[in-house]
Protein backbone atom coordinates (compact mmCIF):
# COMPACT_ATOMS: atom_id res chain seq x y z
CA UNK A 1 0.00 0.00 0.00
CA UNK A 2 1.59 3.26 -0.44
CA UNK A 3 1.82 6.38 1.26
CA UNK A 4 -0.48 9.06 1.58
CA UNK A 5 0.27 12.28 -0.20
CA UNK A 6 -2.08 14.52 1.85
CA UNK A 7 -2.79 14.56 5.32
CA UNK A 8 -6.32 15.65 4.83
CA UNK A 9 -7.51 12.15 3.09
CA UNK A 10 -5.24 9.94 5.14
CA UNK A 11 -7.00 11.20 8.31
CA UNK A 12 -10.33 10.72 6.83
CA UNK A 13 -9.43 7.38 5.43
CA UNK A 14 -7.93 6.53 8.52
CA UNK A 15 -11.05 7.32 10.72
CA UNK A 16 -13.46 5.38 8.36
CA UNK A 17 -10.82 2.39 8.50
CA UNK A 18 -10.94 2.56 12.37
CA UNK A 19 -15.39 3.06 12.46
CA UNK A 20 -15.82 -0.23 10.20
CA UNK A 21 -13.92 -2.20 12.68
CA UNK A 22 -12.66 -0.92 15.84
CA UNK A 23 -11.69 -4.05 17.29
CA UNK A 24 -9.67 -5.35 13.88
CA UNK A 25 -7.87 -1.79 13.27
CA UNK A 26 -4.31 -1.06 14.85
CA UNK A 27 -2.77 2.20 14.78
CA UNK A 28 0.86 2.45 14.51
CA UNK A 29 3.31 5.04 14.43
CA UNK A 30 7.42 4.81 13.97
CA UNK A 31 9.85 7.26 14.80
CA UNK A 32 13.52 7.58 13.99
CA UNK A 33 15.05 10.75 15.14
CA UNK A 34 18.50 9.82 13.28
CA UNK A 35 17.07 9.86 10.13
CA UNK A 36 14.38 12.29 11.40
CA UNK A 37 11.00 10.81 10.28
CA UNK A 38 7.47 9.62 11.16
CA UNK A 39 5.19 7.57 9.84
CA UNK A 40 1.75 6.37 10.96
CA UNK A 41 -0.13 3.39 9.73
CA UNK A 42 -3.20 2.17 10.13
CA UNK A 43 -4.32 -1.35 9.61
CA UNK A 44 -7.11 -3.48 9.90
CA UNK A 45 -4.87 -6.79 8.46
CA UNK A 46 -6.94 -6.48 5.26
CA UNK A 47 -6.07 -2.68 4.14
CA UNK A 48 -3.17 -0.94 5.06
CA UNK A 49 -2.78 2.96 5.45
CA UNK A 50 0.65 4.97 5.53
CA UNK A 51 1.32 8.05 5.95
CA UNK A 52 5.31 9.22 6.22
CA UNK A 53 6.52 12.74 6.65
CA UNK A 54 9.84 14.73 7.75
CA UNK A 55 8.50 17.90 8.77
CA UNK A 56 7.72 18.98 12.46
CA UNK A 57 4.85 20.44 11.65
CA UNK A 58 3.25 17.21 11.31
CA UNK A 59 3.91 16.20 14.83
CA UNK A 60 1.18 17.73 15.63
CA UNK A 61 -1.39 16.63 13.49
CA UNK A 62 -0.24 13.10 13.72
CA UNK A 63 -0.11 13.06 17.65
CA UNK A 64 -3.48 14.77 17.46
CA UNK A 65 -4.95 11.99 15.62
CA UNK A 66 -3.66 9.39 17.58
CA UNK A 67 -5.04 10.95 20.71
CA UNK A 68 -8.23 11.37 19.21
CA UNK A 69 -8.10 7.61 18.27
CA UNK A 70 -7.39 6.44 21.59
CA UNK A 71 -10.09 8.81 23.14
CA UNK A 72 -12.67 6.93 20.46
CA UNK A 73 -10.75 3.58 21.66
CA UNK A 74 -12.03 4.28 25.15
CA UNK A 75 -15.44 5.81 24.62
CA UNK A 76 -18.06 3.31 25.52
CA UNK A 77 -20.41 4.07 22.36
CA UNK A 78 -17.65 3.46 19.54
CA UNK A 79 -20.54 5.14 17.19
CA UNK A 80 -21.30 8.20 18.80
CA UNK A 81 -20.97 11.49 17.20
CA UNK A 82 -16.94 11.97 18.36
CA UNK A 83 -16.45 11.79 15.04
CA UNK A 84 -18.78 14.69 13.83
CA UNK A 85 -16.65 17.36 15.13
CA UNK A 86 -13.47 18.56 14.24
CA UNK B 1 6.26 -7.95 26.68
CA UNK B 2 6.38 -6.06 30.30
CA UNK B 3 2.58 -4.75 31.17
CA UNK B 4 3.31 -1.41 33.47
CA UNK B 5 1.51 1.25 34.73
CA UNK B 6 0.18 3.94 32.90
CA UNK B 7 2.98 6.37 34.60
CA UNK B 8 5.93 4.19 34.76
CA UNK B 9 4.64 2.95 30.94
CA UNK B 10 5.45 6.86 30.24
CA UNK B 11 8.73 7.20 32.31
CA UNK B 12 9.87 3.40 30.54
CA UNK B 13 8.95 5.58 27.21
CA UNK B 14 10.72 8.61 28.09
CA UNK B 15 13.97 5.92 28.28
CA UNK B 16 13.12 4.20 24.81
CA UNK B 17 13.44 7.83 22.81
CA UNK B 18 16.16 8.47 24.45
CA UNK B 19 17.69 5.52 23.89
CA UNK B 20 16.97 5.84 20.06
CA UNK B 21 18.71 9.53 19.56
CA UNK B 22 21.55 8.12 17.75
CA UNK B 23 20.18 5.24 15.89
CA UNK B 24 17.46 2.77 15.93
CA UNK B 25 13.77 3.81 16.11
CA UNK B 26 10.74 4.17 18.34
CA UNK B 27 6.98 2.21 17.51
CA UNK B 28 4.35 2.55 19.14
CA UNK B 29 1.20 0.63 18.83
CA UNK B 30 -2.34 1.72 19.70
CA UNK B 31 -5.24 -0.79 19.73
CA UNK B 32 -8.66 -1.32 21.42
CA UNK B 33 -8.62 -3.85 24.10
CA UNK B 34 -11.43 -5.95 25.54
CA UNK B 35 -9.82 -7.64 28.31
CA UNK B 36 -9.48 -10.78 27.04
CA UNK B 37 -6.85 -13.09 27.78
CA UNK B 38 -7.70 -16.33 26.17
CA UNK B 39 -8.23 -16.82 22.85
CA UNK B 40 -11.90 -16.71 21.26
CA UNK B 41 -13.94 -20.13 22.19
CA UNK B 42 -14.60 -22.37 18.74
CA UNK B 43 -18.73 -22.22 18.11
CA UNK B 44 -20.49 -24.29 20.18
CA UNK B 45 -18.80 -23.97 23.39
CA UNK B 46 -19.91 -21.76 26.13
CA UNK B 47 -18.24 -18.43 26.76
CA UNK B 48 -18.06 -16.81 30.34
CA UNK B 49 -15.74 -13.92 29.19
CA UNK B 50 -17.47 -10.51 28.87
CA UNK B 51 -16.13 -8.23 26.48
CA UNK B 52 -15.18 -4.54 28.26
CA UNK B 53 -15.67 -2.03 25.96
CA UNK B 54 -13.59 1.01 27.19
CA UNK B 55 -9.51 0.08 27.40
CA UNK B 56 -7.30 0.74 25.11
CA UNK B 57 -3.68 -0.73 24.60
CA UNK B 58 -0.58 0.83 24.00
CA UNK B 59 2.71 -0.61 23.23
CA UNK B 60 6.12 0.58 22.45
CA UNK B 61 9.37 -0.88 21.67
CA UNK B 62 12.95 0.18 20.25
CA UNK B 63 13.50 -3.27 18.46
CA UNK B 64 14.28 -5.44 21.55
CA UNK B 65 12.80 -3.97 24.35
CA UNK B 66 8.66 -4.11 24.85
CA UNK B 67 6.61 -2.02 27.07
CA UNK B 68 2.74 -1.99 27.22
CA UNK B 69 0.04 -0.18 29.39
CA UNK B 70 -3.45 -0.59 28.85
CA UNK B 71 -5.84 2.84 29.36
CA UNK B 72 -9.41 2.81 31.01
CA UNK B 73 -11.80 5.39 30.07
CA UNK B 74 -11.09 6.85 33.29
CA UNK B 75 -7.09 7.47 33.34
CA UNK B 76 -7.60 8.25 29.35
CA UNK B 77 -7.42 12.08 29.52
CA UNK B 78 -4.62 12.55 32.48
CA UNK B 79 -2.64 9.83 30.53
CA UNK B 80 -3.31 11.43 27.07
CA UNK B 81 -2.05 15.11 28.48
CA UNK B 82 1.19 13.44 29.55
CA UNK B 83 1.54 11.33 26.51
CA UNK B 84 0.79 14.13 24.33
CA UNK B 85 3.32 16.28 25.56
CA UNK B 86 6.05 13.84 25.93
CA UNK B 87 5.67 12.75 22.21
CA UNK B 88 5.65 16.52 20.99
CA UNK B 89 9.23 17.06 22.96
CA UNK B 90 10.54 14.15 22.16
CA UNK B 91 9.97 13.55 18.14
CA UNK B 92 12.05 17.12 18.01
CA UNK B 93 13.91 15.84 15.04
CA UNK B 94 12.30 16.48 12.21
CA UNK B 95 12.60 19.38 9.72
CA UNK B 96 11.35 23.00 10.53
CA UNK B 97 9.03 24.69 8.29
CA UNK B 98 11.14 25.93 5.87
CA UNK B 99 9.56 29.41 4.89
CA UNK B 100 12.77 31.32 5.59
CA UNK B 101 14.49 29.57 3.42
CA UNK B 102 12.37 29.90 0.65
CA UNK B 103 11.94 33.41 0.95
CA UNK B 104 15.80 33.94 1.09
CA UNK B 105 16.11 32.10 -2.09
CA UNK B 106 13.42 34.25 -3.68
CA UNK B 107 14.91 37.29 -2.54
CA UNK B 108 18.24 35.85 -3.54
CA UNK B 109 17.20 35.05 -7.36
CA UNK B 110 15.33 38.64 -7.57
Amino acid sequence: MPYYQTWEEFARAAEKLYLTDPMKVRVVLKYRHCDGNLCIKVTDNAVCLQYKTDQAQDVKKIEKLHGKLMRLMVSKETHSGAMETD
Amino acid sequence: MVLLENDSFLTELTRLFQKCRTSGSVVITLKKYDGRTKPVPRKGQSESFEPADNKCLLRASDGKKKISTVVSTKEVIKFQMAYSNLLRAHMDGLKKKDKKSKSKKTKATQ
